[in-house]
Protein backbone atom coordinates (compact mmCIF):
# COMPACT_ATOMS: atom_id res chain seq x y z
CA UNK A 1 0.00 0.00 0.00
CA UNK A 2 2.85 2.55 0.71
CA UNK A 3 4.96 2.02 -1.78
CA UNK A 4 1.96 2.53 -4.18
CA UNK A 5 0.74 5.80 -2.54
CA UNK A 6 4.20 6.87 -2.76
CA UNK A 7 4.99 6.05 -6.34
CA UNK A 8 1.77 8.37 -7.69
CA UNK A 9 3.14 10.92 -5.05
CA UNK A 10 6.21 11.39 -7.10
CA UNK A 11 4.03 11.27 -10.56
CA UNK A 12 2.15 13.76 -8.95
CA UNK A 13 5.35 15.86 -8.40
CA UNK A 14 6.42 15.36 -12.07
CA UNK A 15 2.85 16.67 -13.40
CA UNK A 16 3.34 19.31 -11.77
CA UNK A 17 6.21 20.55 -13.80
CA UNK A 18 5.73 20.45 -16.83
CA UNK A 19 2.41 22.83 -16.30
CA UNK A 20 1.29 24.11 -19.42
CA UNK A 21 2.76 22.43 -23.08
CA UNK A 22 1.14 19.42 -23.70
CA UNK A 23 2.50 15.95 -24.91
CA UNK A 24 3.76 16.39 -28.78
CA UNK A 25 2.68 13.41 -30.78
CA UNK A 26 5.56 11.31 -30.80
CA UNK A 27 7.38 10.41 -33.30
CA UNK A 28 8.15 7.22 -35.06
CA UNK A 29 11.89 7.02 -34.11
CA UNK A 30 11.49 9.45 -31.06
CA UNK A 31 11.82 6.90 -27.98
CA UNK A 32 15.32 6.09 -29.61
CA UNK A 33 17.12 9.94 -29.06
CA UNK A 34 14.04 11.23 -27.51
CA UNK A 35 16.08 13.83 -26.07
CA UNK A 36 16.61 15.48 -29.91
CA UNK A 37 13.17 14.84 -30.62
CA UNK A 38 11.49 16.98 -28.56
CA UNK A 39 14.35 19.25 -27.14
CA UNK A 40 11.86 22.03 -28.24
CA UNK A 41 9.65 20.91 -24.97
CA UNK A 42 11.95 18.94 -22.80
CA UNK A 43 9.27 19.16 -20.05
CA UNK A 44 7.88 16.22 -21.00
CA UNK A 45 10.99 14.60 -21.34
CA UNK A 46 11.05 10.43 -20.66
CA UNK A 47 13.87 8.74 -20.49
CA UNK A 48 13.23 5.14 -22.03
CA UNK A 49 16.34 3.86 -22.19
CA UNK A 50 17.29 0.39 -22.92
CA UNK A 51 20.42 -1.50 -23.08
CA UNK A 52 21.50 -4.49 -24.26
CA UNK A 53 23.62 -6.30 -22.67
CA UNK A 54 25.84 -9.56 -24.15
CA UNK A 55 28.94 -11.02 -24.55
CA UNK A 56 30.91 -12.79 -27.19
CA UNK A 57 31.56 -16.62 -27.19
CA UNK A 58 34.59 -18.07 -25.02
CA UNK A 59 34.04 -15.44 -23.02
CA UNK A 60 36.09 -16.27 -19.51
CA UNK A 61 33.85 -17.02 -16.49
CA UNK A 62 35.57 -13.94 -14.35
CA UNK A 63 34.40 -11.44 -17.29
CA UNK A 64 31.28 -13.61 -17.80
CA UNK A 65 30.36 -12.64 -13.99
CA UNK A 66 31.50 -9.00 -14.44
CA UNK A 67 28.58 -9.02 -17.19
CA UNK A 68 26.00 -10.86 -14.99
CA UNK A 69 26.97 -8.22 -12.37
CA UNK A 70 26.07 -5.12 -14.32
CA UNK A 71 23.25 -7.05 -15.53
CA UNK A 72 22.00 -7.48 -11.67
CA UNK A 73 22.91 -3.44 -11.73
CA UNK A 74 20.90 -2.20 -14.76
CA UNK A 75 17.21 -2.80 -14.40
CA UNK A 76 16.61 -1.19 -17.82
CA UNK A 77 18.73 -3.88 -19.41
CA UNK A 78 18.22 -6.85 -21.39
CA UNK A 79 20.55 -9.60 -21.68
CA UNK A 80 20.82 -11.79 -24.91
CA UNK A 81 22.85 -15.10 -25.68
CA UNK A 82 26.52 -14.39 -26.59
CA UNK A 83 27.27 -14.10 -29.99
CA UNK A 84 30.00 -14.99 -32.13
CA UNK A 85 32.74 -13.05 -31.92
CA UNK A 86 33.66 -13.54 -35.95
CA UNK A 87 30.45 -11.73 -36.20
CA UNK A 88 30.87 -9.52 -34.11
CA UNK A 89 31.81 -6.53 -36.33
CA UNK A 90 28.89 -4.34 -36.67
CA UNK A 91 26.03 -5.25 -38.61
CA UNK A 92 25.03 -8.25 -35.96
CA UNK A 93 25.18 -6.44 -33.45
CA UNK A 94 22.95 -3.57 -34.30
CA UNK A 95 20.30 -5.93 -35.87
CA UNK A 96 19.99 -7.38 -32.53
CA UNK A 97 20.22 -4.44 -30.76
CA UNK A 98 16.61 -3.46 -32.93
CA UNK A 99 15.81 -6.75 -33.10
CA UNK A 100 15.39 -6.23 -29.04
CA UNK A 101 13.58 -2.58 -29.40
CA UNK A 102 17.28 -1.28 -27.10
CA UNK A 103 18.39 1.97 -27.98
CA UNK A 104 21.98 1.13 -26.56
CA UNK A 105 24.46 -1.65 -26.29
CA UNK A 106 26.91 -2.61 -24.18
CA UNK A 107 28.74 -5.91 -25.38
CA UNK A 108 31.48 -7.28 -23.56
CA UNK A 109 34.10 -8.78 -25.90
CA UNK A 110 36.66 -11.49 -25.02
CA UNK A 111 39.60 -12.11 -26.89
CA UNK A 112 42.72 -15.12 -26.03
CA UNK A 113 40.84 -16.11 -23.35
CA UNK A 114 42.48 -13.14 -21.01
CA UNK A 115 41.43 -9.54 -22.64
CA UNK A 116 38.06 -7.97 -22.24
CA UNK A 117 37.12 -4.99 -24.37
CA UNK A 118 33.82 -3.55 -23.76
CA UNK A 119 32.00 -2.27 -26.40
CA UNK A 120 29.32 1.03 -25.61
CA UNK A 121 27.35 1.72 -27.97
CA UNK A 122 24.11 4.17 -29.26
CA UNK A 123 21.77 2.25 -31.40
CA UNK A 124 21.48 3.19 -34.51
CA UNK A 125 22.72 6.18 -34.97
CA UNK A 126 26.30 6.05 -32.51
CA UNK A 127 28.47 6.89 -31.36
CA UNK A 128 30.29 3.77 -30.07
CA UNK A 129 33.29 3.96 -27.94
CA UNK A 130 35.55 0.81 -27.52
CA UNK A 131 37.20 0.28 -23.92
CA UNK A 132 39.53 -1.86 -22.32
CA UNK A 133 38.71 -3.31 -19.02
CA UNK A 134 41.18 -4.01 -16.39
CA UNK A 135 41.37 -4.30 -12.78
CA UNK A 136 38.43 -6.50 -12.88
CA UNK A 137 36.66 -7.83 -9.05
CA UNK A 138 33.31 -8.90 -9.32
CA UNK A 139 30.27 -8.82 -6.83
CA UNK A 140 31.44 -12.41 -6.14
CA UNK A 141 34.42 -11.32 -4.05
CA UNK A 142 33.66 -11.76 -0.45
CA UNK A 143 35.45 -9.00 0.50
CA UNK A 144 33.15 -6.80 -0.93
CA UNK A 145 30.41 -6.24 2.23
CA UNK A 146 27.67 -4.03 0.67
CA UNK A 147 24.45 -5.25 -0.65
CA UNK A 148 21.86 -2.69 -2.05
CA UNK A 149 17.80 -3.72 -3.78
CA UNK A 150 18.21 -4.73 -6.60
CA UNK A 151 16.53 -1.71 -8.93
CA UNK A 152 17.15 1.07 -7.09
CA UNK A 153 18.38 3.77 -9.18
CA UNK A 154 22.14 4.93 -8.32
CA UNK A 155 23.15 8.34 -7.94
CA UNK A 156 25.98 8.98 -10.28
CA UNK A 157 29.16 10.84 -9.25
CA UNK A 158 31.13 11.96 -11.77
CA UNK A 159 34.71 13.33 -11.23
CA UNK A 160 34.93 16.93 -12.38
CA UNK A 161 37.95 16.04 -15.03
CA UNK A 162 34.84 14.50 -17.16
CA UNK A 163 34.24 18.22 -18.43
CA UNK A 164 37.48 18.77 -19.49
CA UNK A 165 37.68 17.55 -22.83
CA UNK A 166 35.35 16.44 -25.45
CA UNK A 167 35.93 12.76 -25.58
CA UNK A 168 35.60 12.69 -21.68
CA UNK A 169 32.25 14.86 -22.31
CA UNK A 170 30.57 12.56 -25.05
CA UNK A 171 31.62 9.43 -22.83
CA UNK A 172 30.26 10.61 -19.54
CA UNK A 173 26.69 11.54 -21.24
CA UNK A 174 26.76 8.29 -22.74
CA UNK A 175 27.69 6.47 -19.29
CA UNK A 176 24.81 8.85 -17.96
CA UNK A 177 22.71 7.30 -20.58
CA UNK A 178 23.20 3.85 -20.05
CA UNK A 179 24.17 3.65 -16.36
CA UNK A 180 21.44 5.46 -15.49
CA UNK A 181 18.49 4.21 -14.56
CA UNK A 182 15.50 5.33 -16.23
CA UNK A 183 13.05 7.61 -13.56
CA UNK A 184 9.65 5.65 -14.33
CA UNK A 185 11.58 2.10 -15.19
CA UNK A 186 8.76 -0.84 -14.53
CA UNK A 187 11.26 -2.70 -12.19
CA UNK A 188 12.65 0.38 -10.15
CA UNK A 189 12.43 0.68 -6.59
CA UNK A 190 11.59 4.13 -5.58
CA UNK A 191 14.62 4.23 -3.21
CA UNK A 192 18.37 5.57 -3.60
CA UNK A 193 20.56 3.33 -1.74
CA UNK A 194 23.51 2.98 -3.72
CA UNK A 195 25.90 5.25 -5.48
CA UNK A 196 28.14 4.68 -8.85
CA UNK A 197 31.41 6.42 -9.04
CA UNK A 198 33.01 7.34 -12.46
CA UNK A 199 36.48 8.83 -12.05
CA UNK A 200 39.53 9.52 -14.43
CA UNK A 201 42.45 9.02 -12.93
CA UNK A 202 45.68 8.32 -14.93
CA UNK A 203 43.40 8.66 -18.27
CA UNK A 204 41.40 5.58 -17.32
CA UNK A 205 37.76 5.59 -15.66
CA UNK A 206 37.33 3.80 -12.50
CA UNK A 207 33.88 2.17 -11.53
CA UNK A 208 32.91 1.75 -8.17
CA UNK A 209 29.96 1.11 -6.36
CA UNK A 210 28.68 1.58 -3.23
CA UNK A 211 25.79 0.78 -0.91
CA UNK A 212 25.06 4.04 0.87
CA UNK A 213 24.17 2.94 4.36
CA UNK A 214 21.92 5.60 6.73
CA UNK A 215 21.82 4.74 10.20
CA UNK A 216 17.81 5.15 10.75
CA UNK A 217 15.74 6.27 13.05
CA UNK A 218 12.83 7.66 10.88
CA UNK A 219 11.93 6.33 7.55
CA UNK A 220 11.86 9.57 4.95
CA UNK A 221 13.14 12.31 6.69
CA UNK A 222 16.90 12.27 7.37
CA UNK A 223 18.23 15.16 9.79
CA UNK A 224 21.31 16.51 9.34
CA UNK A 225 22.71 14.05 11.81
CA UNK A 226 21.36 11.17 10.60
CA UNK A 227 23.55 12.08 6.39
CA UNK A 228 26.25 13.20 8.72
CA UNK A 229 26.58 9.42 9.74
CA UNK A 230 26.49 8.20 6.73
CA UNK A 231 28.69 5.44 5.60
CA UNK A 232 29.04 4.01 2.45
CA UNK A 233 30.05 0.18 1.83
CA UNK A 234 31.26 -0.97 -1.19
CA UNK A 235 29.50 -3.43 -3.40
CA UNK A 236 31.13 -4.04 -6.36
CA UNK A 237 32.15 -4.76 -9.09
CA UNK A 238 34.91 -2.85 -9.47
CA UNK A 239 36.42 -2.19 -13.39
CA UNK A 240 38.54 -0.03 -14.74
CA UNK A 241 37.91 1.33 -18.59
CA UNK A 242 40.81 2.43 -20.64
CA UNK A 243 38.91 3.88 -23.93
CA UNK A 244 40.60 3.38 -27.11
CA UNK A 245 38.57 4.47 -29.86
CA UNK A 246 35.56 6.53 -30.64
CA UNK A 247 33.80 5.80 -33.69
CA UNK A 248 30.75 7.86 -35.06
CA UNK A 249 28.47 4.81 -35.75
CA UNK A 250 27.12 2.65 -34.22
CA UNK A 251 29.86 -0.45 -34.23
CA UNK A 252 31.68 1.73 -36.81
CA UNK A 253 31.78 4.72 -39.14
CA UNK A 254 34.35 7.22 -38.42
CA UNK A 255 36.67 7.50 -35.97
CA UNK A 256 36.02 10.55 -33.92
CA UNK A 257 39.15 9.87 -31.03
CA UNK A 258 41.75 7.57 -30.66
CA UNK A 259 43.63 7.33 -27.62
CA UNK A 260 47.41 8.12 -28.33
CA UNK A 261 48.79 6.47 -25.19
CA UNK A 262 47.09 3.14 -26.06
CA UNK A 263 49.03 -0.29 -25.86
CA UNK A 264 47.45 -2.97 -26.78
CA UNK A 265 48.08 -5.98 -24.34
CA UNK A 266 49.22 -8.26 -27.08
CA UNK A 267 52.35 -5.67 -28.07
CA UNK A 268 52.69 -5.35 -24.14
CA UNK A 269 52.91 -9.30 -24.11
CA UNK A 270 55.22 -9.38 -27.23
CA UNK A 271 57.33 -6.31 -25.91
CA UNK A 272 57.64 -8.55 -22.48
CA UNK A 273 58.50 -11.53 -24.23
CA UNK A 274 60.92 -9.65 -26.72
CA UNK A 275 62.77 -7.91 -23.48
CA UNK A 276 63.46 -11.77 -21.83
CA UNK A 277 64.61 -12.74 -25.55
CA UNK A 278 67.37 -9.93 -25.61
CA UNK A 279 68.50 -10.69 -21.80
CA UNK A 280 69.51 -14.48 -23.72
CA UNK A 281 71.00 -12.79 -26.55
CA UNK A 282 73.02 -10.28 -24.35
CA UNK A 283 74.61 -13.14 -22.98
CA UNK A 284 75.81 -14.79 -26.00
CA UNK A 285 77.09 -11.16 -27.34
CA UNK A 286 78.85 -11.11 -24.05
CA UNK A 287 80.48 -14.82 -24.32
CA UNK A 288 81.41 -14.03 -28.04
CA UNK A 289 82.97 -10.58 -27.48
CA UNK A 290 85.27 -12.29 -23.87
CA UNK A 291 86.20 -15.32 -26.88
CA UNK A 292 87.02 -12.39 -29.65
CA UNK A 293 88.83 -10.42 -26.98
CA UNK A 294 90.90 -13.45 -25.48
CA UNK A 295 91.79 -14.47 -28.86
CA UNK A 296 93.08 -10.83 -29.92
CA UNK A 297 94.90 -10.63 -26.57
CA UNK A 298 96.38 -13.50 -26.28
CA UNK A 299 98.15 -13.53 -23.20
CA UNK A 300 102.15 -13.86 -23.28
CA UNK A 301 103.70 -17.20 -22.58
CA UNK A 302 104.52 -17.55 -18.95
CA UNK A 303 108.40 -18.17 -18.43
CA UNK A 304 108.28 -20.15 -15.30
CA UNK A 305 105.69 -21.78 -16.35
CA UNK A 306 107.57 -25.09 -15.71
CA UNK A 307 109.91 -23.88 -13.71
CA UNK A 308 108.95 -27.09 -11.08
CA UNK A 309 108.59 -29.14 -13.49
CA UNK A 310 111.24 -31.65 -13.93
CA UNK B 1 88.59 -6.83 -37.89
CA UNK B 2 85.82 -6.20 -40.02
CA UNK B 3 84.35 -8.73 -38.03
CA UNK B 4 84.34 -7.30 -35.38
CA UNK B 5 83.16 -3.97 -36.35
CA UNK B 6 80.44 -5.75 -37.52
CA UNK B 7 80.25 -7.15 -34.09
CA UNK B 8 79.97 -3.81 -32.26
CA UNK B 9 77.84 -2.40 -34.43
CA UNK B 10 75.32 -5.04 -34.41
CA UNK B 11 75.79 -4.89 -30.05
CA UNK B 12 74.83 -1.23 -30.41
CA UNK B 13 71.88 -1.95 -32.06
CA UNK B 14 70.73 -4.15 -29.72
CA UNK B 15 71.57 -1.98 -26.65
CA UNK B 16 69.74 0.98 -27.87
CA UNK B 17 66.72 -1.55 -28.93
CA UNK B 18 66.94 -3.34 -25.76
CA UNK B 19 66.74 0.15 -23.85
CA UNK B 20 64.14 1.91 -25.81
CA UNK B 21 61.74 -0.83 -25.27
CA UNK B 22 60.99 -0.58 -21.13
CA UNK B 23 60.54 3.32 -22.21
CA UNK B 24 57.72 2.47 -25.24
CA UNK B 25 55.92 0.51 -22.40
CA UNK B 26 56.61 3.04 -19.02
CA UNK B 27 56.70 6.55 -20.63
CA UNK B 28 53.61 6.11 -23.36
CA UNK B 29 54.50 8.73 -25.42
CA UNK B 30 51.35 10.36 -27.25
CA UNK B 31 51.26 8.54 -30.51
CA UNK B 32 51.94 11.61 -33.00
CA UNK B 33 49.06 10.70 -35.74
CA UNK B 34 46.14 9.74 -33.41
CA UNK B 35 42.43 10.87 -34.92
CA UNK B 36 41.32 13.56 -32.73
CA UNK B 37 38.24 14.87 -34.28
CA UNK B 38 36.82 17.31 -31.65
CA UNK B 39 34.38 19.09 -33.50
CA UNK B 40 33.11 15.51 -34.64
CA UNK B 41 32.63 14.81 -31.11
CA UNK B 42 30.88 17.74 -29.85
CA UNK B 43 28.51 16.99 -33.08
CA UNK B 44 27.93 13.68 -31.45
CA UNK B 45 27.62 14.91 -28.50
CA UNK B 46 25.07 16.70 -29.63
CA UNK B 47 22.98 14.63 -31.73
CA UNK B 48 22.80 12.02 -27.86
CA UNK B 49 22.32 14.38 -25.23
CA UNK B 50 19.28 15.10 -23.71
CA UNK B 51 17.79 18.61 -23.34
CA UNK B 52 19.94 20.95 -21.66
CA UNK B 53 17.37 21.87 -19.25
CA UNK B 54 16.06 18.78 -18.34
CA UNK B 55 14.79 17.45 -14.79
CA UNK B 56 17.92 16.51 -12.46
CA UNK B 57 15.63 13.91 -11.24
CA UNK B 58 16.46 11.98 -14.48
CA UNK B 59 19.68 12.27 -14.49
CA UNK B 60 20.79 12.02 -10.62
CA UNK B 61 24.20 13.12 -11.65
CA UNK B 62 26.70 14.86 -9.33
CA UNK B 63 30.25 16.30 -10.23
CA UNK B 64 32.61 15.94 -7.85
CA UNK B 65 36.34 17.77 -7.86
CA UNK B 66 38.77 15.42 -7.66
CA UNK B 67 42.04 15.83 -5.53
CA UNK B 68 45.02 16.47 -8.52
CA UNK B 69 47.10 14.37 -7.88
CA UNK B 70 46.28 10.75 -6.95
CA UNK B 71 48.32 7.86 -7.19
CA UNK B 72 46.84 5.08 -9.23
CA UNK B 73 49.52 2.50 -7.83
CA UNK B 74 48.83 3.23 -4.48
CA UNK B 75 45.74 1.31 -3.95
CA UNK B 76 44.63 2.94 -0.58
CA UNK B 77 44.82 6.62 -1.42
CA UNK B 78 42.96 6.13 -4.71
CA UNK B 79 40.44 4.01 -3.31
CA UNK B 80 40.21 6.88 -0.62
CA UNK B 81 39.42 9.39 -3.50
CA UNK B 82 36.86 7.59 -4.74
CA UNK B 83 35.25 6.69 -0.82
CA UNK B 84 35.49 10.48 -0.76
CA UNK B 85 33.80 11.64 -4.43
CA UNK B 86 31.09 8.54 -3.70
CA UNK B 87 30.47 10.12 -0.37
CA UNK B 88 30.08 13.38 -1.31
CA UNK B 89 28.48 12.79 -4.29
CA UNK B 90 25.70 10.92 -2.02
CA UNK B 91 25.34 14.18 0.80
CA UNK B 92 25.16 16.60 -2.31
CA UNK B 93 22.81 14.30 -3.97
CA UNK B 94 20.36 13.38 -1.02
CA UNK B 95 20.71 17.40 -0.31
CA UNK B 96 18.91 17.98 -3.56
CA UNK B 97 16.47 14.79 -3.09
CA UNK B 98 15.46 16.50 0.52
CA UNK B 99 14.68 19.94 -0.59
CA UNK B 100 13.17 18.03 -3.63
CA UNK B 101 10.62 16.38 -0.96
CA UNK B 102 11.37 12.88 -2.22
CA UNK B 103 11.71 9.80 -0.42
CA UNK B 104 14.99 8.42 -1.21
CA UNK B 105 15.83 6.40 1.78
CA UNK B 106 14.70 2.56 2.25
CA UNK B 107 12.37 1.94 5.07
CA UNK B 108 13.41 -0.04 7.53
CA UNK B 109 10.13 -2.11 7.14
CA UNK B 110 10.67 -2.35 3.13
CA UNK B 111 11.58 -5.81 2.21
CA UNK B 112 12.68 -6.65 -1.54
CA UNK B 113 15.02 -8.56 -3.74
CA UNK B 114 18.65 -7.49 -3.21
CA UNK B 115 21.54 -7.53 -5.90
CA UNK B 116 23.45 -10.51 -3.81
CA UNK B 117 21.90 -13.49 -2.56
CA UNK B 118 21.29 -13.69 1.33
CA UNK B 119 23.71 -17.27 0.96
CA UNK B 120 26.27 -15.29 -0.92
CA UNK B 121 25.94 -12.51 2.33
CA UNK B 122 25.77 -15.41 4.77
CA UNK B 123 29.03 -16.19 3.02
CA UNK B 124 30.46 -13.00 3.17
CA UNK B 125 29.35 -13.19 7.07
CA UNK B 126 30.89 -16.25 7.71
CA UNK B 127 34.23 -14.73 5.66
CA UNK B 128 34.15 -11.91 8.32
CA UNK B 129 33.57 -14.11 11.50
CA UNK B 130 36.38 -16.29 10.26
CA UNK B 131 38.62 -13.10 10.00
CA UNK B 132 37.77 -11.84 13.31
CA UNK B 133 38.52 -15.52 14.87
CA UNK B 134 42.06 -15.66 13.48
CA UNK B 135 42.82 -12.26 14.49
CA UNK B 136 41.80 -12.80 17.72
CA UNK B 137 43.77 -15.87 18.10
CA UNK B 138 46.36 -14.24 16.52
CA UNK B 139 46.30 -11.84 19.28
CA UNK B 140 45.70 -14.34 22.00
CA UNK B 141 49.21 -16.13 20.70
CA UNK B 142 50.78 -13.11 20.72
CA UNK B 143 49.47 -12.29 24.91
CA UNK B 144 50.70 -15.71 25.43
CA UNK B 145 53.96 -15.16 24.47
CA UNK B 146 54.75 -12.02 25.92
CA UNK B 147 52.95 -14.05 28.97
CA UNK B 148 55.48 -16.24 28.86
CA UNK B 149 58.43 -13.84 28.26
CA UNK B 150 57.36 -12.32 31.70
CA UNK B 151 57.25 -15.45 33.58
CA UNK B 152 60.85 -16.48 32.26
CA UNK B 153 62.08 -13.21 33.81
CA UNK B 154 60.31 -13.33 37.07
CA UNK B 155 62.29 -16.75 37.34
CA UNK B 156 65.15 -15.26 36.56
CA UNK B 157 64.89 -12.60 39.34
CA UNK B 158 64.09 -15.16 41.72
CA UNK B 159 67.11 -17.62 41.13
CA UNK B 160 69.16 -14.05 41.13
CA UNK B 161 67.96 -14.02 44.52
CA UNK B 162 68.37 -17.12 46.01
CA UNK B 163 72.24 -16.83 44.57
CA UNK B 164 72.65 -14.04 46.61
CA UNK B 165 70.74 -15.59 49.67
CA UNK B 166 72.93 -18.24 49.56
CA UNK B 167 76.15 -16.19 49.16
CA UNK B 168 75.11 -13.59 51.73
CA UNK B 169 74.98 -16.71 54.36
CA UNK B 170 78.05 -18.22 53.13
CA UNK B 171 79.55 -14.68 53.94
CA UNK B 172 77.75 -14.71 57.49
CA UNK B 173 79.55 -17.99 58.47
CA UNK B 174 82.79 -16.68 57.19
CA UNK B 175 82.19 -13.12 58.96
CA UNK B 176 81.23 -15.52 61.92
CA UNK B 177 84.28 -17.64 61.87
CA UNK B 178 86.73 -15.00 61.65
CA UNK B 179 85.10 -12.93 64.76
CA UNK B 180 85.85 -15.94 66.43
CA UNK B 181 89.48 -16.18 65.27
CA UNK B 182 90.15 -13.05 66.07
CA UNK B 183 88.97 -13.69 69.65
CA UNK B 184 91.20 -16.51 69.95
CA UNK B 185 88.51 -19.37 70.30
CA UNK B 186 87.13 -18.24 73.39
CA UNK B 187 85.12 -20.82 74.87
CA UNK B 188 82.07 -20.17 77.30
CA UNK B 189 80.36 -16.89 76.87
CA UNK B 190 82.21 -15.71 73.41
CA UNK B 191 80.70 -19.62 72.22
CA UNK B 192 77.33 -18.80 73.28
CA UNK B 193 77.27 -15.24 71.44
CA UNK B 194 78.86 -16.45 68.28
CA UNK B 195 75.95 -19.10 67.68
CA UNK B 196 73.25 -16.58 67.10
CA UNK B 197 70.60 -19.48 66.88
CA UNK B 198 66.74 -19.41 67.55
CA UNK B 199 65.38 -21.58 69.87
CA UNK B 200 63.45 -23.31 67.03
CA UNK B 201 66.79 -23.56 64.38
CA UNK B 202 67.52 -26.81 64.59
CA UNK B 203 63.61 -27.67 64.41
CA UNK B 204 62.51 -29.17 60.78
CA UNK B 205 60.69 -26.56 58.44
CA UNK B 206 57.53 -29.09 57.14
CA UNK B 207 58.24 -27.55 53.81
CA UNK B 208 59.18 -29.13 51.13
CA UNK B 209 63.14 -28.39 50.39
CA UNK B 210 63.88 -28.66 46.90
CA UNK B 211 66.45 -30.43 44.68
CA UNK B 212 64.77 -33.66 46.78
CA UNK B 213 64.35 -37.37 44.46
CA UNK B 214 60.70 -37.56 43.44
CA UNK B 215 60.86 -41.41 45.31
CA UNK B 216 61.56 -39.64 48.54
CA UNK B 217 58.52 -39.32 50.30
CA UNK B 218 59.26 -37.72 53.43
CA UNK B 219 60.50 -34.32 51.66
CA UNK B 220 63.99 -34.70 52.32
CA UNK B 221 63.83 -34.78 55.95
CA UNK B 222 65.16 -38.05 56.78
CA UNK B 223 68.69 -37.27 55.11
CA UNK B 224 69.33 -34.50 56.90
CA UNK B 225 68.72 -35.40 60.31
CA UNK B 226 72.10 -34.87 61.75
CA UNK B 227 71.68 -38.30 64.61
CA UNK B 228 71.60 -40.54 61.59
CA UNK B 229 75.05 -39.43 60.50
CA UNK B 230 76.94 -41.91 61.60
CA UNK B 231 77.10 -44.42 64.53
CA UNK B 232 80.78 -43.04 65.73
CA UNK B 233 79.86 -39.46 66.01
CA UNK B 234 76.79 -40.54 67.41
CA UNK B 235 78.36 -42.60 70.25
CA UNK B 236 81.10 -40.03 71.05
CA UNK B 237 78.51 -37.41 71.38
CA UNK B 238 76.46 -39.61 73.99
CA UNK B 239 79.12 -40.17 75.69
CA UNK B 240 80.41 -36.74 75.96
CA UNK B 241 76.92 -36.00 77.02
CA UNK B 242 77.08 -39.04 79.81
CA UNK B 243 80.14 -37.02 81.14
CA UNK B 244 79.65 -33.15 80.76
CA UNK B 245 75.11 -33.45 80.38
CA UNK B 246 73.60 -31.80 77.97
CA UNK B 247 71.83 -28.71 78.48
CA UNK B 248 70.62 -27.16 81.59
CA UNK B 249 72.29 -23.85 83.86
CA UNK B 250 75.85 -24.23 84.00
CA UNK B 251 75.65 -22.79 87.92
CA UNK B 252 73.71 -25.75 88.96
CA UNK B 253 76.50 -28.07 88.32
CA UNK B 254 79.12 -26.05 89.26
CA UNK B 255 77.62 -25.88 92.96
CA UNK B 256 78.86 -28.72 95.78
CA UNK B 257 76.85 -30.44 97.04
CA UNK B 258 76.54 -32.96 100.08
CA UNK B 259 77.92 -35.59 98.24
CA UNK B 260 80.57 -33.73 96.40
CA UNK B 261 82.20 -32.30 99.60
CA UNK B 262 82.39 -35.83 101.41
CA UNK B 263 83.98 -36.99 98.80
CA UNK B 264 88.01 -37.30 99.31
CA UNK B 265 88.93 -39.58 96.57
CA UNK B 266 90.81 -36.86 95.03
CA UNK B 267 92.26 -35.17 97.99
CA UNK B 268 95.59 -35.84 98.24
CA UNK B 269 97.34 -34.65 101.34
CA UNK B 270 101.13 -35.24 101.10
CA UNK B 271 101.46 -34.21 97.15
CA UNK B 272 100.80 -30.61 97.19
CA UNK B 273 102.49 -30.29 93.54
CA UNK B 274 99.92 -32.84 92.54
CA UNK B 275 97.46 -31.03 94.66
CA UNK B 276 97.78 -27.96 92.64
CA UNK B 277 98.14 -28.91 89.37
CA UNK B 278 94.90 -30.90 89.90
CA UNK B 279 93.26 -27.61 91.51
CA UNK B 280 94.19 -25.65 88.61
CA UNK B 281 92.54 -28.05 86.41
CA UNK B 282 89.24 -28.26 87.83
CA UNK B 283 89.42 -24.42 88.33
CA UNK B 284 90.14 -24.15 84.72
Amino acid sequence: MGKKRKQTESQEVVKKDDTAPPRPKRTLLGWKDGGVAKKSDSAVFRNKEKVLVTCSRRIMSRYRHLMMDVVSLLPHCKKDSKVESKETKGATLNELVELRNCSSILFFECRKQKDLYLWMAKSPSGPSAKFLVNAVHTMEELKLTGNHLKGSRPILTFSANFDQEPHWKLLKEMIIQIFGTPKDHGKVKPFHDHVFVFSIVDRHIWFRNYQISVPHNETDKVDRGGLDKMTLVEVGPRFCLNPIKIFGGSFGGPTLYENPFYISPNLERAQMKKAKATKYVKKVKAKTRRKMHEIENPLEPDEFADLWKE
Amino acid sequence: MNEDDGIDVDDEELESKSDSEPEVLRLKEPLKNAVYNEDGLAEKLEDIAWPEDVDWKHKLTVDHEQAPDIDVEDDLAREMAFYTQALDGTRKAFAILQSAGLPFLRPPDYYAEMVKSDSHMLKVKGKLLVEKKKIEEAEERKKAREAKKIAKEVQAQKNKERAKRKKEDIESVKKWRKQRQQSGFAKGKDEDMGFNFDGNSFERSKKKRPGVSPGDRSGGFRKQGWKSKSGMENKKRERRESKFGHGGRKGMKKQNTAETTNDFRDFNKGDVKKQRRNGANRLL
